[in-house]
């Protein structure tokens, strides 16, 4: 194992550093930081845009209320069902994909780069357009449903919660499994291939040799592609704002509270407080992610 | 030499100094903008002083509410003039100028009177009307001659028609706008109306429990719900907005429709209708009730000018709206973009009876369009009706339970 080197810098240096970064950890303050912080601020308060509303602190109260509104239940509730299902399914066939396309055959360029369309596209596009292949007149998804007998011909497919759910997490999945799957590869290829082959003279069998070398070498990234994929999950907004919005998820609701209600009320605190309990949400499952795939950050 | 550039300066400075520039957010996808772009044109000919720039907004109206509120909530000047949405004057008010003094003006007298109620907030102008719409019945004229039907004057009537019509020709037989969205505030509106009910009466009252109301509420929505369980509107409804309605009607797949004006000239399009010239366009159904009335929600856009631009701005904004609202303009925009004027005196233009003879007729359909409750929680009363309504009509609650929980959360948003 290499020892650690410590390298002496001269003070001038330090400074040089300092003053060369110091832009790059401004710029991060202003749009990153300074924003959060503020976020948490107001989330305290009680204020709304409109003139004549007064800003007034009211502590924990708006985290009270959030557990209060049954909106906001539900909408946490259709956020978790959907992240948990459909980051799940993406990881299943994400990694089935990565496994298939780390062999050796002819044209496997081609066939990696075509796998990445569905996530190339823009998610309004795509999602505009399976709303179209949804549609109960002109829909081919719908017309296939029907003649399968699996939905009584001339039923929306995007009118009830749960057929909406289903419909709009394999949106999600044909959209983002390929680039759970492009993670994955790139973490594949980084195995050294020796490691099999020495697998293989000591008769480990395939899923031995899944398990015990693909799997913990692989994890760092399949946690980084969890972590990815769960918090983009977790805020899901376009999808289900243009393909049916009364299924509400958190950042659908927070839209609302945030833009609808702007200028009607004292309400841009609740939105504040709804976005922070968002962001614990994620880190809540940063963290786990972390913890159990063992990945520290050096 | 030296003299001479300072002067030249100076004279720069002194121009520079005279003209002002303003922005405009509207509009900016094909025809619409095309005839805008022409009338800052004439507008420059007439104040060459005034530079007009024209921001452009996103198609989707909920887009460009969310941009408005960012832009006035931060209290920028820019943009100078803003595009609103008839249901946005309310919510909007504290952040426009007040035209009340300008009533004159803008020569409001001669508008329609009810855009002009639009634009006014608690006896306060903040909006001058610019184009309007009104909900429409559109019909297959070809379907009802082959049966013998004349147009239906009230919803029972019209379900019996299109539901024998769709049967005989295995087509469906009306489409609405039924989605969670703002236009089915829009469609539910005109059923409600039609009977004589209300969510809110004139002051902002939630007046749905009252008796006589109530029932009348009921008979409404469960004549619009009959509509979808009888099959004459295929449930699909639940799910379309204005677009996916418009394209089965002009591909031949629905006797009647529900919708706005701009349905006009694109179904009788050859190039992308099947039914080019085969359509009529009739005054939505009354109500089956004694005093049962014809209504038609109320659309359209107005213009507001920002209350954070300078003077300057607002004066030369002024001139802009007062110029693009004006007899002459409003008959060039009806003409060449197909948008209904607001100034009542251009519907008696012969050169508009020519170009857009279906506009003159339904002259009285937009005089007695109903807007919508004039509120500043209009976006949380519209979200409200959507929801509940929405529930209702695809199933999940009941009509009475429906109008309780849409009840107690009005009562809540207006402070009742």
């Amino acid at each position: 194992m290499s020892a650690k080197i410590k390298i002496k810098y001269k003070k001038k240096d330090i400074w040089l550093g300092f003053w060369l970064i110091l832009p790059a950890v401004m710029a991060i303050f202003i749009t990153a930081f300074f924003p959060l912080l503020k976020t948490f601020w107001d989330s305290f308060f009680s204020f709304g845009l409109r003139p004549g509303i007064p800003k007034k602190f009211i502590g924990f109260d708006n985290y009270i209320r959030l557990f209060h509104d049954t909106r906001f239940m539900a909408s946490l509730v259709n956020t978790l069902i959907f992240a948990v299902f459909s980051v799940t399914i993406e990881f299943i066939l994400g990694l089935a994909t990565a496994l298939i396309l780390n062999a050796n055959f002819a044209l496997r360029g081609i066939v990696r780069a075509a796998i990445l369309i569905p996530w190339a596209i823009p998610t309004s596009v795509s999602s505009q357009m399976w709303k179209w292949m949804y549609n109960d007149q002109y829909g081919i998804v719908a017309q296939i449903l029907y003649k399968l007998g699996w939905l009584a011909p001339g039923t929306p497919i995007l009118s009830e919660k749960w057929s909406s759910m289903f419909a709009i997490m394999a949106v999600d999945i044909w959209k983002t499994a390929p680039f759970m799957a492009l993670l994955l590869l790139a973490g594949l290829q980084t195995i050294p291939s020796e490691l099999y082959e020495a697998a293989r003279i000591d008769g480990a069998s395939g899923w031995k040799q899944f398990t015990k070398i693909t799997l913990p070498i692989l994890s760092p990234t399949i946690a980084v592609a969890l972590i990815f994929r769960t918090l983009d999950a977790l805020r899901v907004f376009d999808i289900f704002y243009i393909m049916n919005k009364s299924v509400e998820t958190l950042a659908v609701y927070n839209r609302h509270i945030l833009m609808d209600r702007a200028f009607t009320g004292a309400w841009f605190g609740y939105g504040s407080a709804i976005s922070v309990v968002i962001f614990l949400i994620i880190s809540i499952f940063a963290i786990i992610y972390m913890r159990s795939l063992n990945l520290k950050f050096e | 030499m030296k003299k001479l550039l300072v002067l030249t300066l100076v004279v720069l400075m002194a121009v520079i100094g005279m003209s002002v520039k303003i922005t405009m957010a509207a509009g900016a996808v094909g025809k619409e903008l095309e005839v805008l772009m022409n009338q800052i044109k004439m507008f420059n000919e007439i104040y060459p002083d005034i530079e007009v720039q024209l921001l452009p907004m996103p198609n989707s109206s909920t887009a460009r509410h969310d941009l408005y509120v960012t832009y006035l909530g931060a209290m920028t000047s820019d943009p100078d003039i803003l595009m609103i949405d008839v249901i946005w004057p309310a919510e909007f008010a504290p952040f426009v100028e007040d035209l009340t003094d300008d009533y004159d003006y803008f020569e409001l007298d001669k508008f329609l009177p009810g855009t002009v109620k639009s634009g006014t907030v608690q006896g306060k102008i903040v909006a001058i009307p610019w184009f309007t719409d009104a909900g429409l019945l559109y019909y297959r004229k070809d379907l009802l001659e082959k049966y013998g039907y004349d147009v239906p004057e009230t919803w029972e009537d019209l379900k019996k028609v299109a539901a024998d019509i769709a049967s005989k020709e295995k087509i469906h037989g009306m489409l609405f706008q039924l989605a969670q969205y703002e236009g089915l505030v829009c469609d539910v509106a005109e059923f409600v109306h039609s009977y004589g009910a209300d969510f809110l009466d004139a002051n902002g009252k939630v007046i749905i429990g009252d008796a006589d109301n109530h029932a009348k509420l009921v008979k409404a929505l469960t004549t619009l719900k009959s509509f979808i369980d009888d099959g004459v509107a295929p449930k699909g409804v639940l799910t379309y907005m204005e677009e996916e309605t418009r394209r089965p009607f002009q591909n031949g797949e629905s006797v009647f429709l529900r919708n706005w004006p701009y349905v006009w000239s694109l179904a009788n399009d050859p190039k992308q209708s099947k039914i080019a010239g085969k359509i009529g366009v009739a005054p939505l159904p009354k109500g089956d009730i004694e005093n049962g009335r014809h209504s038609a929600t109320l659309g359209g856009w107005m213009l507001a000018i920002n209350g954070y631009s300078s003077a300057a701005e607002k004066d030369a904004a002024k001139k802009f709206v007062k110029f693009l609202t004006s007899y002459d303009q409003q008959l060039y925009k009806a003409m060449n973009a197909g948008q209904n004027p607001t100034r009542k005196a251009v519907y008696a233009d012969p050169k508009l009876k020519e170009a857009a003879p279906f506009m003159v007729e339904l002259y009285n359909v937009f005089i007695n369009a109903e807007p919508r409750p004039i509120t500043p929680v209009y976006t949380e009363v519209s979200d409200a009706i959507q929801r509940h309504i929405h529930d209702f009509l695809i199933g999940k609650k009941d009509v009475e339970k429906a109008l309780k929980d849409l009840e107690s959360e009005l009562k809540m948003i207006t402070g009742q």
